[in-house]
């Protein structure tokens, strides 16, 4: 008797021991583990950016040009679909300043052309370079990273991080008087049945390095935010298209032509002031 | 038979209910009975509200007794109010006044970061310095760290370095860097936190560097029939830093630094009767202020790998 009542209470007990197991992580799941690991990163976060229109005015200098300098103002107008996307358009007038190396090589050239060498002249030299008056992209913009910061304990600031990606579009411009580049046939026999062969002198060509440039575009930067729809943007951006920048012959050939133009990173800095519209944010749950 | 089923019955019973109570969620504790029970604070949203009573403030059940603690607490309490003199001043409190500070994920204090890095020029269109090197430094406060680094350099040159001699005919006047070194001091005045992809939160921070240090640099002759020289540059240096924290003992650092120093070029004028040596070209050389502006990247390690924090959370 004393036998058959140990052996139900033990079977009765290890039944209930199994349950006993097997409940614990469903009865005590909420105790471990709570509802932040589901949860977003952050919470109750000001929408700096969703469904706003940005508008800055900005400031742009190309970095490390080789022969001209690209300083310039203009805008940037883009409008945020969701915290992470959006899309817009840039445009710069600028100006062209010589840079360092220019200011080398100018004072050692020849104010005229010497016929028996291929060095060219100051004016040949000087007046090939171009410049670029205009320059723009329109791009799509992803922001994966926002975030806060203190700076020196005192002042805590709203950023977030971009990248974008589009098509450029730059207005190139040289100024070769006709008296400079006067070779009316780059590199080809001239003159009446061809019989007038080539000079094979570049520096009277035409730099051929005018005119309107398509071409790729790409950018990152920083928005650190002053309050709610006010923000320093912070951006480099290289605008890539096929350019000749001295408008000298690049290949070799004894000739300027087409064939000298090759696609170039065009880099640039850019420093804005980025307005949001409208000037109130929402905030996450 | 009757006393065995009703022993069974009972032990069933027993252990049906006390499973089952251990595995219901864990449900508000009963006030303490006992004397060594802590006295614990509720965390009620009607506590927010003020007290209908007065001024005071509840905080929780009374203390049993033999708690020392609660009980030095209950004395320290009395006596507070018993020397209290003056006006009153009512000060309203509640839960909501109570600030959440998250505490710094990373502690530098008393810390070496072993930092070795790459770098490379972003100033100069003759020439590309690719550089390989480490720093060293030391965290005296959480902020401020005295180091040491050093650099070996590789000169890589760019296409106007051939087009100027191409094109212009003029053959370019370059120096290339062979190596630097570098006391530092290093101030982190900004840090954050940012989130990516709104999923996981990535803590940085931002520091700045300005030191002093000592390189050497040489002529690339543009006669190879005249030989160059080098020379040893004082080279002070700013620049400032971002660096991401991912582990304990682990970082990783991106920044900029100007390596600033007076640098002597090759003469123009070279032929054999004037400056062919390369002490006479070096004496009679063209110095010019150089900013050497460095991209640098690098992975820090950190030791002790570990920290302790001596701050309450």
């Amino acid at each position: 008797m004393k036998k058959h009542t140990f052996l139900v209470v033990a079977a009765l007990l290890a039944a209930e021991a199994a349950n006993f197991g097997a409940g614990i992580p469903e009865a005590h799941a909420d105790r471990r583990q709570n509802s932040l690991a589901n949860d977003v990163a952050v919470r109750h976060r000001r929408l700096l950016v969703r469904g706003r229109f940005e508008l800055a005015p900005l400031f742009e200098s190309t970095i490390n040009a080789d022969f001209r300098h690209i300083i310039g103002g203009g805008a940037k107008l883009e409008y945020h679909l969701g915290d992470m996307l959006s899309f817009g358009v840039v445009g710069v007038f600028g100006t062209a300043l010589n840079t360092g190396l220019v200011k080398k090589i100018e004072p050692t050239l020849e104010d005229a052309a010497d016929p028996a060498t291929r060095e060219p002249s100051r004016d040949e030299f000087m007046t090939r370079l171009n410049s670029m008056p205009i320059h723009g992209a329109g791009y799509v913009s992803i922001t994966p990273w926002y975030g806060k910061l203190a700076a020196f304990s005192q002042a805590y600031l709203a950023f977030d991080f971009y990248f974008q990606a589009g098509v450029a579009y730059a207005q190139l411009k040289s100024d070769c008087p006709a008296s400079v580049c006067n070779d009316p046939s780059p590199g080809m026999s001239s003159g009446p049945d061809g019989m007038t062969p080539p000079d094979n002198n570049p520096n009277n060509d035409d730099p051929l390095n005018s005119g309107s440039r398509l071409g790729l575009y790409i950018g990152g930067g920083i928005h650190v935010f002053m309050n709610d729809f006010i923000a320093l943007d912070l951006t480099i951006r290289d605008y890539a298209f096929t350019d000749n920048p001295s408008g000298a012959d690049f290949n070799a050939n004894l000739a300027v032509t087409k064939d000298d133009a090759r696609f170039m990173h065009h880099l640039f800095f850019g420093m804005g002031v980025s307005i949001m519209f409208p000037t109130t944010v929402k905030r996450t749950p | 038979m009757r006393a065995f089923h009703r022993s069974v019955v009972v032990l069933a019973a027993l252990a049906i209910s006390a499973g089952t109570v251990v595995a219901q969620p864990k449900k508000a504790p009963a006030p303490p009975a006992g004397g060594d029970a802590e006295p614990e604070i509720e965390i009620d949203p009607a506590a927010d509200a003020p007290p209908a009573g007065g001024d005071e403030i509840d905080m929780g059940a009374e203390p049993g007794p033999g708690d020392l603690d609660a009980d030095m607490a209950a004395a320290d309490a009395a006596n507070a109010n018993a020397v209290k003199a003056g006006p009153a001043v009512r000060t309203p409190l509640s839960w909501k006044d109570i600030l959440v500070v998250v505490r710094k994920p990373f502690l530098k204090a008393r810390r070496t970061e072993l930092l070795p890095m790459v770098g490379t020029s972003v100033n100069d269109n003759m020439v590309r310095h690719y550089s390989v090197g480490g720093q060293l430094s030391y965290y005296l406060t959480d902020v401020l760290a005295i180091g040491v680094e050093g650099q070996y350099y590789r000169p890589s040159f760019r296409e106007p370095f051939d087009l100027v001699a191409r094109q212009a005919r003029r053959l370019p006047t370059i120096n290339t860097l062979k190596w630097s070194a570098a006391l530092n001091f290093n101030y982190v005045p900004v840090y954050g936190k940012f989130a990516v992809l709104d999923k996981r939160l990535i803590t940085w921070e931002v520091a700045f560097t300005a030191g002093i240090g000592a390189g050497q640099s040489e002529v690339e002759e543009r006669d190879k029939k005249f030989p160059g020289f080098t020379n040893l540059l004082i080279m002070p240096n700013v620049g400032a830093s971002m660096r991401f924290f991912l582990a304990k003992w682990l970082t990783v650092q991106v920044g900029i630094r100007d390596y600033v120093f007076l640098d002597k070029f090759e003469p123009t004028d070279r032929s054999p009767t004037m400056n062919a040596t390369a002490d006479e070209a070096k004496s009679n050389a063209d110095t010019a202020l150089i900013n050497n502006v460095m991209f640098q990247i690098g992975v820090s390690f950190w030791l002790p790998t570990s920290f302790e924090y001596t701050t309450f959370r």
